[in-house]
């Protein structure tokens, strides 16, 4: 016993000497010092975001993440001024249809890279021959898809030679993530460029340049002054992009003052809280982004490929989904208002946008009506309830998927006219099988690549389409075509208005969502509601803080 | 020196002579955990009663959980329309509702019956794998130890929960129904556990292995399968309970992290905590903590439960640790029966054994002086031995 | 820990022919220690090469990258010849043989989503996450041990029944769940310190103009010589710390109590004593030995666990090192990625089970093979 109180002693002592010195190392580690160096202040802004990058070279990403960084940094021929989704000319004096297949753009005088390197048309043509020479697995060279061959005749003009005449939409292509203009000097010709060697190179020419880039940490942009483009000179000098994966931290430190603009993306919950909280201040704009229900015509209920295949009962089953659904209750209860409800193929905002769901579907007035759905599903001699299977994707589409269909299938349900198997996948396995027919019905979203309500109908409603759906309407498909290429505004309008129109009857997708662009500032922070525009690209040089 | 230090090391796990006495009193006092509890005293006892408790609670819980809960996991609207997302708690719904709308009493009690069906497939499908590894790998050694141990090695060295990720990615094949999303955590788990449980019982399997009581029994001439289920096996799964339990619990954490990051099943499916707690993340920073609370406190309670018989059932397996009670209470039959080598098998191997036990017994160290401080455990000499021993080789040197 | 050096155990033949070279004595052991060793760290290759075997086709069966990131947005036919053009549908093996050539030339590759050396992303995250585990185990032997020898010595009464539950409720408690307790108190109801990150933004900038910055970033902001920079970094550092750390604290609570009662057991004095060792020799030389052996385990095996616990810890505090950016880049199915951090984290855990090793033999050479 003796024995064992000595060596306890000892024991006791040799710890003390170990805690005493952890507890020495703590106290330099842990205690001391109060208030941290934030930064801010001045003419500086700090913006947080749960976005990523992927690559800053244009030629190797396609994702919002890096065309945010694009968007400031990068010039384009053509871009959206603030508050309007219809393109200009950006860096260009002009731009046309010089005949039906030849683009004409001409440059502004003396345009140079922060570097120093001049700007001129052979860069803007090394821009486009890199990207579609490259034609990088992650890159966005497939929307250049009517580009046959680019020219530079002179230092300021650039001809775009295309394969089809009339091209409506490209000058939108040329805002797109395949748009921007790179510094020949800098990038390589047919390899993509690291993100070290841009920064390094300065190959910037956009209204910001970066000087400090830790990926997808922390971006630093200072005001570019050779810009002399569409969007004019920033409001702030210096701009800090901090990047975060959990948006609930973003939420904490725009709330805590450590952020001053928190933009892309805040969960509704953090939206709903911080509109109440009179410490920031939340901004709303239009969204670009839908969520939508897609069909395939050939497994749904009573499909082509199914036993009893029978196109008039599967018309009516999608009619009878459109009717159930409750667009108003997804919109409140799953997103708080950060997702309004969505009646058309393309979405308010946006040029030729319509609402034939409106009237076509449920009471008229946006509600759900359950009496129209029996009747059209007996009009048809379906048996109820339909068996539907459902899928959507847990990991793709933001967190709240998950609620967003299981009140899908309860409002479904609810009804007494469907019975739903729903199911989730994992993206990649998703991605695979919804366009291998396994789904009959199944969930999907859509960021546009350029604001244009082409960018809506032309992806899905082709004959051959992006959803593999085998939705297949001769009318719809040559319409689209028709829009495409139509050069007068308003008569492109009404064809896109009727392309609608179409659809709508035939509702090879059910969109039932559009997202809202919400940013949330501090108090002292003006100039986010300018930007929040229906051209989808979020403008750090709007911002200002005073 | 030779005598003395082999000895007590065979004795303990080897077992008392003892021990077949003790065999024909067998009831149901000697359910292992009944038995233990009897064993236990104090504070010992009531950890390990809070243990039973809490686990008792998570079972009962799991198994009567449609009579439990108010209402389904995955509903979202009785007969008076949604019961609405994020409610606080009120009379309709005790816990308020989530994020999704659903009623948060009703998850966290459904919850429980998906931890219990994880855990269960998980152990069993690990203990059964490891076990058997661990065994034939440490008794035989040679090659195939040599390799299942660097590949038991290679998959410990991997972070468990980021395995888990991949292998519940490949198992499912990302669909996530209940008995998909079950059996991927679960195989996910017992991946991770295998290398656990191999190590473990391998290490005790050639610790014993070299033990005078295995020799003698091969000198006789047992069978290797022989020896290895009837010696090695007893004596190497002696701290399988007490595994057991943590890894109950860390499956319950590893269910919980797979639904935290993401990777968990979906709340139409079943409901789950770790799920429960991803999907309340931004509530939490909303002043929303009904959503968090529950379903963590859930996991917490659950695997302290777990946690706490584990560590007392250790404890009263080694009686280092146990908790002494008075002398004229100790049974030490009790004690060799734990380890014990059954009375029946006295006529070969054992027999062998369990005289060298009789006839050494007499002078274990232990016995004469124990009046004082300790009730002579047999283990006593197993912890003592490489001490004693050790003194001229490590004294010497150090 | 138990049988014999001195005591020729196998005295018998060995039935199997099981190897079992383990000298019977240190003293004459020397060369079976050197040639264990030397074992033992051969064994790190095949070790790592297992590793790396098993996560190059588990990441490969959940699916390319490619279709991660533009799944939702290509016809599928422009997906398959994307995937085809990378190289993804090449026959598995083929792919396999590729990436371990490269990987034995020193060539980890790029990473696919973001598109950085993978020898950079280990350096600067895998920095990160050493200047975490740093601060966490300051934590852990702060708080483990002096309450686990506090509990052992308050055995079986009050204080002792608390530390443990304690010690249970520090590895029952979720990182994240503790994480997100933590912050909701600390951070975003007292406001005493930052909610996320390694350090706010400005101190970021000022870290970044620094000449030779180490990525440690309480090195760096010492190098300053600014208080501010270096309190904020502290700062950050603390609610990860203490969120990882307790995890870790618990485990040592309880296995210093357990050893400490362990080896100061009374049966084994009494043993010891009754053998006629001198209790003071006896205590010096020979009382912790045993306990020595399961904490050198337990250090070791710590890794692994504080590597895990990192992954959640870090993906709750936004701290940006290996554990972050892994469960990020299997989000996206970087394989590549994941396949070189993976790597570093086998030859880290390789070769700290090398060093337990070593350490475990000259203890008690009985547990060499």
């Amino acid at each position: 016993m003796n024995s064992v109180s000595r060596s306890g002693r000892r024991a006791l002592v040799a710890t003390a000497g170990i805690t005493a010195t952890a507890l020495a190392l703590s106290a330099c580690g842990g205690d001391d010092g109060d208030g941290g160096g934030s930064g801010g202040g001045g003419d500086s802004l700090i913006v947080g975001t749960t976005d990523k990058i992927t690559t800053i070279d244009p030629a190797g990403s396609y994702d919002n993440g890096s065309f945010a960084v694009m968007n400031q940094v990068y010039p384009f021929l053509m871009n959206t001024p603030l508050g309007s989704p219809d393109v200009e000319p950006d860096i260009a004096e002009s731009a046309e249809f010089t005949s039906p297949t030849e683009y004409t753009v001409t440059l502004k005088d003396g345009l140079t890279f922060a570097n120093g390197n001049e700007l001129t048309a052979s860069d803007v043509k090394f821009s486009f021959d890199r990207m579609v020479a490259i034609n990088d697995e992650n890159g966005p060279a497939s929307l250049l898809y009517n580009l046959d061959s680019v020219e530079a005749p002179d230092d300021t003009i650039v001809v775009f030679n295309l394969k089809s005449p009339d091209d409506q939409v490209f000058p939108q292509i040329l805002s797109s993530p395949a748009g921007p203009i790179v510094d020949e000097d800098v990038f390589a010709a047919d390899a993509l460029t690291t993100d070290q060697e841009i920064v390094e190179g300065n190959a910037f020419a956009g209204p910001y340049a970066i000087t400090n880039y830790d990926q997808n940490n922390l971006v630093s942009y200072e005001a570019f002054d050779g810009y002399q483009g569409l969007l004019g000179a920033p409001e702030t000098e210096t701009v800090n992009v901090r990047y975060y994966a959990d948006s609930s931290n973003l939420k904490l430190d725009v709330q805590e003052g450590n952020v001053d603009v928190a933009f892309r993306s805040l969960t509704a919950t953090d939206v709903e809280d911080l509109r109440s909280d009179d410490s920031v201040q939340v901004v709303d704009g239009p969204g670009g982004e839908i969520r939508y229900i897609t069909f395939n015509f050939n497994t749904q209920p009573y499909g082509a490929t199914t036993p009893e295949a029978d196109p008039a009962k599967a018309l009516a089953v999608r009619q009878a989904a459109a009717h159930l659904i409750d667009r108003e209750e997804l919109a409140e209860q799953v997103y708080k208002g950060t997702y309004t409800p969505l009646y058309s193929y393309v979405p308010e905002g946006l040029t030729g946008a319509v609402e034939p769901l409106l009237e076509q579907y449920g009471d008229g007035s946006g509600a759900p009506d359950v009496e129209a759905a029996r009747q059209v599903l007996e009009a048809a001699g379906v048996q109820t309830p339909v068996e539907l299977d459902l899928q959507y994707s847990n990991d793709h589409y933001g967190p709240s998927s998950g609620d967003e269909y299981a009140l899908i299938k309860d409002q479904l349900e609810s009804s007494g006219l469907f019975t739903v198997n729903l199911q989730t996948t994992e993206w990649v396995q998703y991605s695979k099988d919804r366009v291998a027919d396994v789904y009959p019905a199944y969930q999907l979203g859509w960021f546009p690549d350029y604001s244009d309500a082409d960018n809506y109908l032309t992806p899905f409603f082709l004959t051959e389409n992006f959803l593999a759906n085998h939705y297949s309407d001769q009318q719809v498909n040559d319409l689209i075509l028709e829009q495409a290429t139509t050069v007068d505004p308003a008569e492109r309008q009404a064809l896109i208005e009727q392309i609608q129109a179409e659809v709508a009857q035939d509702l090879s997708t059910l969109p039932y969502l559009q997202g809202a662009q919400v940013a949330v500032t501090g108090t002292d922070v003006q100039g986010a509601e300018d930007t929040l525009d229906p051209s989808f690209k979020f403008r750090y040089g709007a911002l200002s803080k005073g | 020196m030779a005598t003395a230090t082999s000895v007590p090391t065979e004795a303990g796990p080897a077992g008392e002579p003892d021990a077949t006495p003790a065999r024909r009193r067998r009831s149901w006092r000697q359910l292992p955990i009944v038995h233990q509890l009897g064993q236990s005293v104090g504070l010992q006892r009531g950890m390990l009663v809070a243990g039973l408790v809490l686990m008792g609670v998570f079972l009962l819980t799991a198994l009567f959980a449609p009579l439990l809960a108010p209402y389904e996991y995955g509903q979202l609207r009785d007969a008076e329309g949604l019961f609405g997302a994020q409610q606080s708690p009120s009379g309709d719904h005790l816990l308020g509702t989530t994020v999704g709308g659903y009623d948060v009493l009703s998850r966290v009690i459904w919850g429980s019956r998906t931890a219990l069906y994880v855990i269960v497939v998980a152990v069993l499908l690990s203990i059964v794998a490891g076990v058997l590894l661990g065994l034939v790998s440490g008794y035989f050694g040679g090659w195939l130890d040599r390799v299942l141990v660097v590949i038991a090695d290679a998959i410990y060295a991997f972070p468990a929960l980021l395995l888990a990720i991949i292998v519940a990615i490949v198992i499912s094949g990302g669909q996530s129904s209940l008995w998909g999303g079950i059996l991927a955590a679960a195989i996910s788990i017992t991946v991770v556990f295998i290398p656990q449980y191999f190590r473990v019982v391998r290490a005790e399997t050639v610790r014993i292995k070299a033990e005078a009581f295995v020799e003698s029994a091969r000198v006789i001439g047992a069978s290797n399968r022989r020896i290895m289920l009837r010696h090695v096996l007893r004596n190497a799964t002696r701290t399988l309970p007490l595994i057991l339990t943590l890894n109950a619990s860390e499956a319950i954490l590893t269910l919980a992290g797979l639904g935290f990051l993401g990777f968990g099943i979906e709340a139409t499916e079943a409901a789950e905590w770790g799920y429960d707690l991803q999907q309340s993340l931004s509530d939490v920073t909303s002043g929303i903590w009904w959503t968090s609370l529950f379903p963590g406190l859930a996991i917490v309670l659950v695997v302290l439960g777990l946690t706490l018989v584990g560590e007392s059932l250790n404890d009263l397996a080694d009686p280092r640790l146990r908790t002494r009670r008075r002398v004229a209470d100790q049974e030490p039959a009790e004690e060799g029966e734990v380890a014990a080598v059954p009375g029946g098998a006295l006529t070969r191997g054992p027999a062998g054994v369990g005289g060298l036990g009789v006839t050494v017994a007499g002078e274990r160290p232990g016995t004469p002086a124990s009046a004082g401080a300790t009730g002579a455990e047999p283990a006593d000499g197993q912890v003592a031995g490489p001490d004693v021993t050790g003194q001229d080789g490590g004294g010497t040197r150090s | 820990m138990t049988t014999t050096t001195t005591e020729p155990t196998g005295g018998t033949a060995d039935p199997v022919g099981a190897p079992d070279p383990a000298p019977r004595r240190r003293r004459k052991g020397s060369g079976g220690l050197g040639s264990y060793l030397l074992v033992r760290f051969l064994l790190i290759f095949p070790t790592i090469f297992i590793l790396v075997t098993t996560v190059f086709f588990l990441m490969r069966a959940t699916g390319d990258p490619i279709t991660a990131a533009l799944g939702g947005r290509l016809p599928a036919d422009q997906l398959a010849e994307r995937v085809r053009e990378a190289g993804y549908d090449r026959p598995l093996f083929t792919q396999y043989l590729e990436y371990l050539g490269a990987l034995v030339q020193g060539d980890f590759g790029t990473t696919l989503s973001d598109r950085r050396p993978v020898l950079e992303v280990l350096t600067t995250f895998g920095i990160a996450t050493l200047e975490l585990t740093v601060y966490a185990l300051i934590v852990a032997f702060i708080v483990g041990i002096p309450l686990g020898m506090l509990a052992a010595y308050s055995r079986d009464r009050f204080p002792d029944a608390v530390l443990r539950v304690f010690a249970i409720l520090c590895y029952a408690t979720p990182v994240f769940f503790a994480g997100l307790l933590l912050k909701l108190v600390f951070a975003s109801g007292l406001g005493w310190l930052p909610v996320a990150g390694r350090a706010s933004t400005g101190t970021e900038i000022e870290l970044q103009f620094l000449d030779n910055p180490t990525g440690f970033y309480l090195i760096d902001a010492i190098q300053t010589g600014d208080w501010d920079v270096i309190s904020d970094v502290l700062e950050h550092a603390v609610l990860p710390a203490i969120a990882l750390g307790l995890l870790t604290a618990g485990i040592f609570l309880r296995l210093v109590r357990t050893n400490v009662i362990g080896t100061l057991g009374t049966g084994y004095v009494e043993a010891a004593r009754s053998r006629g060792v001198a209790e003071s020799r006896l205590l010096r030389k020979h009382a912790y030995r045993p306990a020595l052996i399961p904490i050198i385990t337990v250090m070791g095996l710590q890794i692994a666990i504080l590597l895990v616990g990192a992954v959640l810890t870090e993906t709750t505090f936004e701290w940006k090192g290996l554990g972050f950016q892994l469960a990020q880049y299997l989000q996206a199915r970087d394989f590549v990625a994941v396949q070189g951090i993976v790597v570093l984290l086998a030859v880290i855990v390789a070769v700290t089970n090398f060093i337990v090793d070593i350490i475990a033999a000259l203890i008690d050479p009985r547990v060499r093979y």
